[in-house]
């Protein structure tokens, strides 16, 4: 309770949380709001925003309703954030904690691995995982996971380093548990909290990789993308802006908020640990 | 689709008047068309192989018919709609079995060795026959062209050949390549292919991968004053939403094949300076297609077929995705068509609740979540409007109960899938109607064509009695007679749908005013240009 009073002391983390609050809503009352297909067709061709008061933002090039599709964008952008994010978290732990806790050959031979998937651009490698495997949104969420887990999996080797010399881990030893159960069950749970903080980057830069994907005709096609929404919405950019600024403003908001909310969460923690 | 201006939306007519206006003093100017400057044009792909007598395909001969010229170019009023090029003129004989060409005098090839008969026999024989993706069809039966003197090139046919396909075919089909330079090793490979020579109004005089090709006058030109321009350069531009930009900014001064998209042509038709040109595509006619893959057991159906043709709605499609720059189609040969074309053909009114009913006649009810059955849907990826109808379907499919699910792939990809894996269940695809339908349109429904061949048919679909009319109009020289067996093929796909015709579509031009004698034929943007100038 203390935690989140201290989390709500920063406008900053206010803010993240309600935009997050916010986006959470429209991604679970889409379809109560919007039931049926929301690609249907609703309504004439381009049509502005604010003209119709059953299409109030108006419809695309098929004449789409940009707002069901807006708000169904938004469930796959968090579906997606939220998944590869989680995907990598737990990928990174794994790999960190086993590199950190085994050391030796083990901890060289997965940094290695890490440091060949580190070299290579995150959004390069999505971008040839999703072109050989075809875009789909599980291969999506594994394309994405794939250029994410390498930073949690550096900072779970960190932490495990300096948490597997300590007293209760020796105990652990001396009263014979096996290996592979120390480091799950004892270690990893207290190196978790930094590698957690990384989470609200993560789902950040998981959204905007999703939505450049969509932009790039590399999305799941039957599912409203922000990113192809935009990427539609560029071929009549000089006659239509809106299509291509709304789902665009959807998505700073988005990145922002996750990102305002993280760094609450942030700051909240790191006072307790001052104090404490 | 010179039709298309005049049943546009009212604000495009009152712009037409207005073009119309200020096109007048351009008239008066055309009687004298200047002499020299260098026209900058758009172009969205870079062809690497740039020999059209192996490559027969629109982004080829919107570069090298500069260069390398054909026998015979479209025309709008010349007889059987073609005018003169290489050839003079052209007579076939009565059984079909050969066709005499006239071949113009005192042309030289770019390098100054004379153009003669042993040129035209070399690139029928050597290169159209076996190596040109559609001469591999039009000259299967090519087995000799005898050279009785310079200026004379008999075609000899081992069968009876219809001289009214070989006159369809000269336009796209009759690139002539100079024999001194490709009798030397083999053709593919020849360098020539890269850095085309020809007889035509310009010389290829460089490529920049990525920038530009540079085209320069040909003062030697058989035509008397032609070229007018002294230099081409196609701007390579990629990203088609550029191609306004640049036309506004004056970097470009021609942006053709709908380089400007569709939506954005009712704002530049209003800019000052730019005219917006829907003639010179008439021989260049692109079909919308639905391709269907009959091996799966649902399609080989009629009645799912039949159902999936109602639910489309035709008008919708040429309406809201070519902005009415396009028109609705009946069968595998378009409205315009001077020759073939038939109205007199099963059609399919958009009518979702006869949809529904001939799927549930075909026992595919609908299951508790409302669906009937899915389908995998590829949309080709080369044009935008192909890729907005794949989404378009997709609705018009959930409306009927069938559930089609979008898959992407990039060209090289979806070639492979659709025609050699066959991989799809119904495919959205652009064939090209070449003004015969033996040249690339039967080839459409005809089976028995070996996996791979692209825009062929490959959904497995087998008629025996259209194959027969397919073998018997390909050998009956009558014309009137073969145009009647054409029409009851169009009948015939119409009726049995081994796929679907949505709309038929040609490209729009948008030029500086200053750019004079622009669509002059119905394959202007695939012409030789020799009489395009600039004005002022």
């Amino acid at each position: 309770m203390k935690r989140l009073h201290r989390f709500f002391q920063t406008p900053e983390a206010i803010a993240g949380a309600l935009i997050l609050a916010l986006l959470v809503i429209m991604a679970l009352a889409a379809p109560l709001l919007f039931p049926g297909d929301p690609q249907a067709i609703a309504g004439p061709a381009l049509l502005s925003p604010f003209q119709h008061w059953s299409l109030p933002l108006g419809t695309d090039r098929l004449g789409r309703d940009v707002l069901a599709e807006l708000f169904h964008g938004a469930r796959t952008s968090l579906a997606v954030g939220l998944t590869a994010a989680a995907a990598a978290l737990l990928v990174g732990a794994v790999v960190g904690t086993m590199a950190g806790f085994a050391g030796g050959l083990i901890d060289e031979v997965l940094m290695r691995i890490t440091d060949a998937f580190q070299t290579v651009p995150s959004f390069l490698l999505a971008l040839a995982f999703v072109s050989i495997v075809g875009p789909s949104l599980g291969v999506v969420i594994a394309a994405i996971a794939l250029g994410a887990w390498t930073g949690p999996a550096r900072v779970a080797r960190a932490e495990v380093l300096s948490i597997r010399e300590r007293d209760y881990v020796a105990g652990a030893r001396v009263i014979g548990m096996h290996p592979l159960e120390i480091a799950f069950r004892e270690v990893l749970p207290n190196a978790l909290p930094p590698v957690l903080a990384l989470s609200s980057v993560i789902v950040a830069a998981a959204i905007l990789t999703e939505a450049a994907l969509s932009f790039l005709g590399l999305g799941d096609p039957n599912r409203v993308t922000w990113g192809g929404m935009i990427a539609e919405g560029r071929t009549v950019l000089r006659t239509a802006p809106f299509l291509s600024i709304v789902p665009g403003i959807a998505l700073v908001l988005t990145v922002l908020g996750v990102y305002l909310a993280g760094e609450g969460v942030v700051e909240s923690t790191a006072v307790r640990r001052s104090l404490s | 689709m010179s039709g298309l201006t005049i049943s546009r939306r009212g604000l495009l007519a009152g712009s037409a008047l207005l073009l119309a206006s200020t096109a007048l003093p351009a008239i008066g100017r055309a009687q004298t068309p200047k002499k020299g400057g260098r026209l900058i044009v758009a172009a969205d792909s870079e062809p690497r192989n740039l020999n059209p007598a192996i490559v027969a395909s629109n982004d080829v001969f919107f570069i090298s018919s500069k260069v390398v010229e054909t026998l015979a170019e479209a025309s709008f009023d010349g007889k059987d709609g073609l005018q003169p090029r290489l050839a003079r003129s052209w007579e076939g004989a009565a059984d079909g079995r050969s066709v005499t060409f006239k071949l113009r005098d005192g042309v030289k090839w770019h390098d100054g060795k004379p153009f003669t008969s042993a040129d035209v026999a070399f690139s029928a024989l050597q290169v159209w026959k076996p190596l040109q993706n559609l001469g591999r069809t039009v000259f299967k039966d090519l087995e000799a062209v005898d050279t009785p003197d310079e200026l004379t090139a008999v075609f000899k046919f081992a069968k009876p050949t219809p001289f009214q396909l070989i006159r369809n075919a000269l336009p796209a089909l009759s690139s002539v390549v100079p024999k001194h330079i490709y009798e030397v090793g083999k053709i593919e490979d020849n360098p020539a292919n890269n850095a085309p020579v020809g007889t035509g109004p310009f010389k290829f005089a460089e490529y920049k991968a990525g920038q530009y090709y540079r085209l320069v006058r040909n003062d030697a030109y058989w035509g008397k004053d032609e070229p007018y321009l002294d230099e081409i350069v196609y701007q390579v531009l990629p990203d088609r939403t550029s191609a306004a930009a640049a036309l506004e900014a004056e970097e470009i001064q021609l942006a053709a094949f709908s380089a400007v998209p569709l939506a954005d042509l009712d704002r530049i038709s209003k800019v000052p300076g730019l005219k917006v040109i829907t003639k010179g595509y008439e021989g260049l006619t692109y079909q919308l297609v639905v391709e269907i893959n009959h091996r799966r057991k649902e399609l080989a159906d009629l009645k799912v077929r039949q159902a999936i043709a109602h639910a489309i709605d035709k008008d919708f499609v040429v309406k809201t995705i070519f902005l009415g720059y396009a028109a609705t189609a009946t069968g595998p040969v378009p409205k315009h068509d001077p020759q073939f074309y038939t109205a007199d053909v099963p059609t399919y009114p958009f009518d979702v609740a006869k949809a529904n009913e001939l799927l549930d006649e075909a026992g595919y009810k609908r299951a508790d979540d409302g669906k009937r059955f899915a389908l995998k849907l590829l949309p080709a990826p080369y044009f935008n409007e192909t890729k907005q109808f794949g989404d378009y379907l997709r609705q018009a499919l959930a409306a009927i109960g069938i559930d089609a699910q979008i898959v992407n792939n990039d060209s090289a990809a979806h070639m492979k899938a659709v025609y050699t894996d066959h991989a799809f269940d119904l495919a959205v695809g652009p064939p090209v109607f070449r003004g015969d339908p033996a040249i690339s349109t039967t080839i459409l429904v005809q089976s028995g064509i070996p996996d791979g061949v692209p825009f062929s048919n490959q959904g497995g679909y087998k008629n025996p009695e259209l194959d027969a009319l397919i073998a018997k109009a390909s050998e009956t020289l009558d014309t009137a007679a073969r145009t009647e067996l054409y029409k009851e093929f169009q009948k015939k796909v119409a009726a049995d749908l081994p796929l679907i015709n949505v709309a038929e579509w040609s490209f729009i031009s948008v030029a500086r005013d200053t750019v004079g004698n622009i669509a002059n034929n119905p394959r202007w943007a695939v012409s030789n240009w020799a009489d395009t100038y600039l004005a002022g």
